[in-house]
């Protein structure tokens, strides 16, 4: 059963967004059939077409032609011949550069299981190195950003001042759809800014970088490398280290609506027990 | 000691002679009880032979719970005492510091609630007693001599028989009464609508108004005050700018804030094409930028949630929505004015400035909007 | 001289009789003392409201001794380092030092603000045990009325104490009130002008609304509570009907010494939720949401639970904008209509309804008795559509989060929120209605049958029957005499008619003995089990 059937799509609606592990499987398997058809595919069109193939891979680098390979396996029935887009199916990845294929493969966002509103975070299908040839593909293919090499998190001990003004960036630039707790939150029509608790470093300046989806790009210009590794740090440091001091629950940092379910669910009922067992007969 | 309606007590039964001296408390209570027509019905102990064995294990119940109420009550002071309490980022033992007071004090309190409890449902004797409750109305004597004695009051000071005082009384005490609410009224009152030192009132101005920066253009700013080149915004970029003047960034610019947004070519040229055909938001486009104002027009949320490849705009206090390429009409929640569009322009050194200020009132709406 | 002996047991009674002698206390405490209360749990919904306002008294005057009301710019330098340097609010500053260098302040903070919600969560919850079983009909419509004004004025109060932090999420309520107030017709620029003594934000609100959240609105909270207890306390309790108990008289425990030592016990369990819940969950993480600037918002803003259904009202609205063409032109925003007459009305309307009902019903009598909700079905269906409809509007006040955590589109969230609104509460009406009727139904039907015994007869004739036990004594051809319907619980298993000891202690339904439990009271109650014959009579 692939998680296209009814079923599947009716208890959608309850499962977080963190794959369970019984659909990831499923969701693995479908993708390995359709890697198999693709590679199939692929394979026919390589016979077919050898003059073109030729001709394209001659410029490219070693690992820019494992990358072209893997790209002819899996992104091309979406993303056109030469990533030059297929209308109604998929963009154009010409000048996204290496830091877009980085976050959509590295975050399992790419290859998407079907078109929806939004590509979902899931478990990666390629290992890092495929996602580095990937990258190294498109980006000899149009050029664009790129992620840079170094530490991107500041070493808050060198530098104090970073956690505080990463903090003021983040609350100017992100929180308008990632909040404050960086727990994410809902776009128009079906779209969503996913939770930033379990993305990386790399993950979350790539994102900046290329501006995935719907999400607006924050080039070198409008925030500066080193601002953008302050934000990093900020996330990285206070939203995903930190212990919440005030409880041992922090509610999901949802705000005042997990918080109102917690009054009714956990206090009133509590309450009303106790009343029960005061005014039973003994 | 153990009452049932066998006996005959309560409402209705014979006073006992309070003075003899054979009464045992028991009966003193119950007569008391009596004479505020109570009849106590049942009053039984939960426990026919005293010191059963259950009774004594009940009372140890009670102690244990004292006991281990006080024990948590030290738990608290020895927390709240010695435990380190100042913030430390990542996993410190300072974030166990409220959660420790939380447990130890909410248990102590629980456990003398439980205690206390216990002892009523189970030690004390189980007990029905009824009360008459005495039907609301007074009786008529009492209404005919309370009605008589107010309409007395009146007859005496005789107001209905004397206009004068009567006109005297409304004209004189009614500029006291106002006399009280003058001072809070006219303490708090702020005309909205008056001038600002010789400019228009500030609700319908903005910081990149040129009047505030000596009639020269505003630049559009960075929230630390460095001013933008248009090639600091990437293609399908947003940043929120501020008016460049003296504190253009605080809250006493809280109207100003703006949203600069450089859009892709093709939806830019969608985007021209509505702003020229509109009567206000002409000539405000720069190249395949746009500036709008952040501020939403429903209930005055910074409306900052642009999704770059639909050129929405939501807010997210109310889910209103604007489309950019439309002159950020609302296409979706309870706003129903669209955003208010900064015409833009560079200036001699290449930054951004406004042309103008706003051409129409920026934030949410209200009665006398022009 | 000689020293008279000291006499340490006589000394209260000595004391109290020199009080007696200057106060005449003794006639007037007595009948305090002497005061029945009937027991039953869902009278004891409204302490909660009345122990955790206690715990909101306390655990504010604590936060008042740090907290400071001014909205004066300052840079933090204290423990948080994830905000030091940042130029803030002294308000803010101030939270923040409550909430990180005051040894135990953050708990304070905490548990003040679980007791806010849960006083208005109480007050809910008691508003409707109220409702549903007609307490609040004469001679209670006043204290009816109090008790909605008591949850406007905490509604008040938690959104004052909402905004005194200054931080990111309470600006944005702020700056929603400013809105709200701007959107009144013709008065609306001037009322927000005059309340924020300028353009917003300005320097002022924080303290004035610090001073209506300390002094005012707890003044008239403390002042209405207490008309509402002391009415409660003259006018006596009201209870449910069942043995013995009448339109004119209580049947309960006296005030002492038990009901009050139960009381005391409760208070300390409130007491000792308050503290778990603020020990356990995060409320309110101020350093998050930073310190309020007009331009940072965060998504999924919403404000307190109390406050969420009219915020979603205002989501749901329509961009209705009323435009009058005269002069300039002016406006009604569509704001105006959710936010300020809708408040409006969803808490003046309810006041009313006491003598609406019994005005309808031309009932001008006391009662004393409550109903149950199924004996009065309209009442019933009315309150459940009220209930629908707050309950759907406050959902729409949290559809952002909803919509991203269940994955559903936003936009469908709030067209759900506004076809919902018109259909569901009607729905809930007829639901409840017929619900109360085939509950009616059914307690008549045992009434006049007797419980279903589960046991099976076959007759003579081949046909199969279930043994029913009448409730009531049978007449000469076996036939149960009817029983009339008391108003309160009818058996309806023959556990409760005590045809078998009771496997566990009763805990939802206190087993209580058959003695106690007659049916009706113009019959008398049923023999206990011992010497009740063998079931015999079958219908």
């Amino acid at each position: 059963m692939t998680s296209d059937t009814p079923a599947g799509r009716r208890f959608r609606v309850f499962t977080r967004r963190r794959s369970a592990p019984s659909r990831a499987r499923r969701r693995i398997g479908a993708a390995v059939r359709m890697l198999a058809a693709l590679a199939l595919a692929g394979g026919v069109y390589t016979a077919f077409a050898p003059g073109a193939s030729a001709e394209d891979t001659r410029q490219l680098s070693g690992a820019a032609q494992e990358g072209k390979a893997l790209f002819d396996n899996s992104c091309i029935s979406c993303h056109g011949r030469n990533a030059e887009g297929v209308e109604g199916r998929g963009p154009s990845l010409i000048g996204v550069g290496s830091a877009s294929v980085e976050f959509q493969v590295g975050t399992g966002r790419m290859p998407m299981t079907r078109q929806e509103a939004q590509a979902e975070k899931k478990p990666p299908q390629f290992n890092e190195a495929q996602t580095k040839q990937l990258g190294q593909y498109i980006q000899e293919l149009g050029g664009g950003p790129q992620l840079p090499s170094g530490s991107l998190v500041e070493d808050i001990e060198q530098n104090p001042e970073a956690l505080a003004r990463g903090g003021e960036l983040f609350r100017i630039n992100c929180t308008s759809c990632h909040s404050f707790g960086g727990a994410g939150g809902a776009l128009s029509s079906g779209k969503f800014a996913p939770s930033l608790h379990s993305a990386s470093a790399e993950e979350i300046y790539a994102a900046m970088l290329t501006g995935p989806q719907n999400m607006p790009v924050f080039g070198d210009n409008e925030i500066t490398p080193e601002q953008k590794r302050q934000i990093i740090t900020y996330v990285t440091q206070q939203l995903q280290e930190d212990k919440d001091p005030g409880g041992l629950f922090n509610l999901g940092r949802y705000g005042p609506v997990t918080e109102g379910l917690a009054i009714f669910l956990v206090g009133i009922t509590l309450l009303v027990f106790a009343t029960l067992w005061i005014a039973g007969k003994s | 000691m153990t009452v049932t309606k066998n006996d005959q007590h309560g409402a209705g039964t014979e006073p006992v002679d309070l003075s003899d001296p054979r009464l045992s408390r028991f009966e003193i209570v119950r007569e008391g009880a009596r004479r505020d027509d109570i009849e106590i019905v049942t009053y039984e102990s939960q426990f026919p032979t005293p010191n059963s064995k259950a009774e004594k294990r009940i009372e140890r119940t009670i102690a244990l719970m004292f006991l281990l109420a006080g024990l948590l009550g030290l738990v608290f002071l020895a927390a709240y005492i010695f435990w380190p309490w100042e913030f430390e980022l990542g996993h410190a033992r300072s974030d166990y510091y409220t959660p420790i007071l939380g447990i130890s004090l909410g248990l102590a309190l629980l456990a003398i609630g439980f205690a206390i409890l216990t002892w009523a449902k189970k030690l004390l004797p189980h007990e029905v007693s009824i009360q008459d409750r005495h039907e609301g109305r007074s009786t008529d004597e009492d209404r005919q001599i309370t009605g008589q004695t107010l309409l007395f009051t009146v007859d005496e000071l005789g107001i209905q028989r004397r206009p004068l005082l009567k006109g005297a009384i409304a004209l004189g005490l009614a500029p006291i009464g106002l006399v009280a609410a003058a001072p809070l009224v006219g303490g708090l009152i702020k005309n909205p609508h008056k001038p600002d030192r010789g400019q228009d009132p500030p609700m319908f101005r903005t910081g990149f108004d040129p009047v505030a920066n000596q009639g020269r253009p505003v630049r559009l700013t960075h929230e630390d005050g460095t001013p933008i080149r248009p090639e600091d915004i990437s293609v399908g970029g947003q940043i929120t700018v501020f008016p460049g003047v003296p504190h253009g960034a605080t809250n006493e610019y809280a109207d100003s804030p703006t949203l600069l947004i450089q859009l892709r070519a093709d939806d830019a040229a969608v985007a021209r094409k509505a702003s020229e055909e509109d009567e206000r938001n002409k000539g405000a486009m720069w190249g395949n930028y746009v500036a709008f104002s952040k501020i939403c027009t429903h209930a005055g949320c910074p409306a900052s949630l642009y999704e770059q490849q639909t050129n929405r705009l939501l807010c997210p206090c109310h889910q209103s929505q604007f489309l950019i390429t439309e002159n950020a009409r609302p296409i979706f929640g309870p706003a129903s004015r669209r955003l208010p569009m900064l015409p833009i322009t560079v200036d001699d050194e290449g930054y951004f400035v406004a042309a103008s200020d706003y051409r129409e009132t920026v934030g949410p709406d209200f009665w006398e909007r022009p | 001289m000689k020293r008279r002996k000291f006499d340490l047991a006589s000394v209260p009674g000595k004391a109290a009789k020199g009080v007696d002698e200057r106060y005449q206390v003794a006639t007037p405490l007595r009948g305090l003392l002497n005061k029945v209360f009937p027991d039953h749990w869902s009278f004891l919904l409204g302490e909660i409201a009345l122990f955790s306002f206690i715990v909101l008294l306390l655990s504010g005057v604590f936060l008042t001794l740090f907290f400071d009301p001014s909205m004066k710019e300052v840079a933090y330098d204290g423990s948080y380092t994830a905000l030091r340097g940042t130029e803030m609010s002294a308000a803010y500053e101030s939270s923040l030092h409550l909430s990180f260098e005051v040894r135990g302040g953050l708990f304070m903070r905490q548990m003040h603000h679980w007791a806010a919600l849960l006083f208005m969560a109480a007050i809910v919850v008691h508003m409707a045990r109220v409702f549903f079983t007609g307490a609040f009909r004469k001679p209670r419509e006043a204290n009816w009325a109090i008790g909605i004004a008591l949850f406007l004025l905490g509604f008040l109060a938690g959104f004052t104490g909402y905004s005194l932090p200054d931080d990111g999420l309470s600006g944005t309520g702020l700056r929603i009130a400013s809105a709200i107030m701007l959107s009144i017709p013709v008065v609306g620029t001037w009322l927000s002008a005059s309340i924020f003594g300028g353009e917003f934000p300005g320097e002022l609100i924080i303290g004035r609304f610090y001073i209506a959240h300390v002094l005012l609105i707890p003044g008239g909270l403390l002042a209405l509570i207490s008309v509402h207890l002391g009415l409660v306390f003259a006018q006596k309790h009201t209870q449910w009907p069942g043995p013995g108990r009448t339109n004119s008289n209580v049947v309960g425990e006296r005030m002492f010494p038990r009901y009050a030592l139960k009381q005391g016990g409760f208070f300390m369990t409130v007491f000792g939720v308050i503290a778990l819940l603020a020990g356990l969950f995060q409320i309110n993480p101020i350093w998050l949401f930073g310190p309020y600037r007009a331009s940072e918002v965060s998504s999924g803003s919403q404000p307190d639970w109390y406050v969420m259904f009219m915020d979603g009202l205002v989501r749901l609205m329509p961009a209705w904008q009323i435009d009058l063409p005269i002069g300039d032109g002016y406006v009604i925003p569509p704001l105006f209509w959710p936010a300020v007459v809708g408040l409006g009305a969803l808490t003046t309307v309810p006041m009313f309804y006491p003598w609406i009902e019994a005005r309808r019903l031309k009932d001008t009598r006391s009662h004393h008795l409550l109903q149950r909700p199924r004996d009065a079905p309209e009442r019933t269906g009315l309150g459940a559509m009220a209930f629908t409809f707050f309950i759907v509007a406050t959902l729409s006040g949290g559809n952002d989060v909803i919509a991203d955590k269940f994955h559903i589109s936003l936009n469908a969230m709030t067209w759900a929120g506004r076809i919902g609104m018109v259909i569901l509460p009607p729905l809930a009406y007829y639901l409840a209605v017929r619900i109360c009727l085939g509950l009616q139904q059914h307690d008549r039907e045992v009434l006049a049958h007797g419980v279903e015994t589960g046991i099976i007869k076959r007759l003579p004739d081949g046909r199969f029957v279930e043994v029913h036990q009448p409730l009531s004594p049978v007449d000469d051809h076996g036939h149960p005499l009817p029983l009339d319907y008391a108003g309160w619980v009818v058996p309806k298993k023959m556990n409760r008619l005590g045809a078998l000891a009771p496997a566990v202690k009763g805990f939802f339904f206190p087993v209580e003995k058959p003695v106690e439990a007659p049916v009706s009271p113009a019959v008398p109650p049923l023999a206990s089990r011992e010497d009740r014959e063998e079931i015999t009579s079958g219908r």
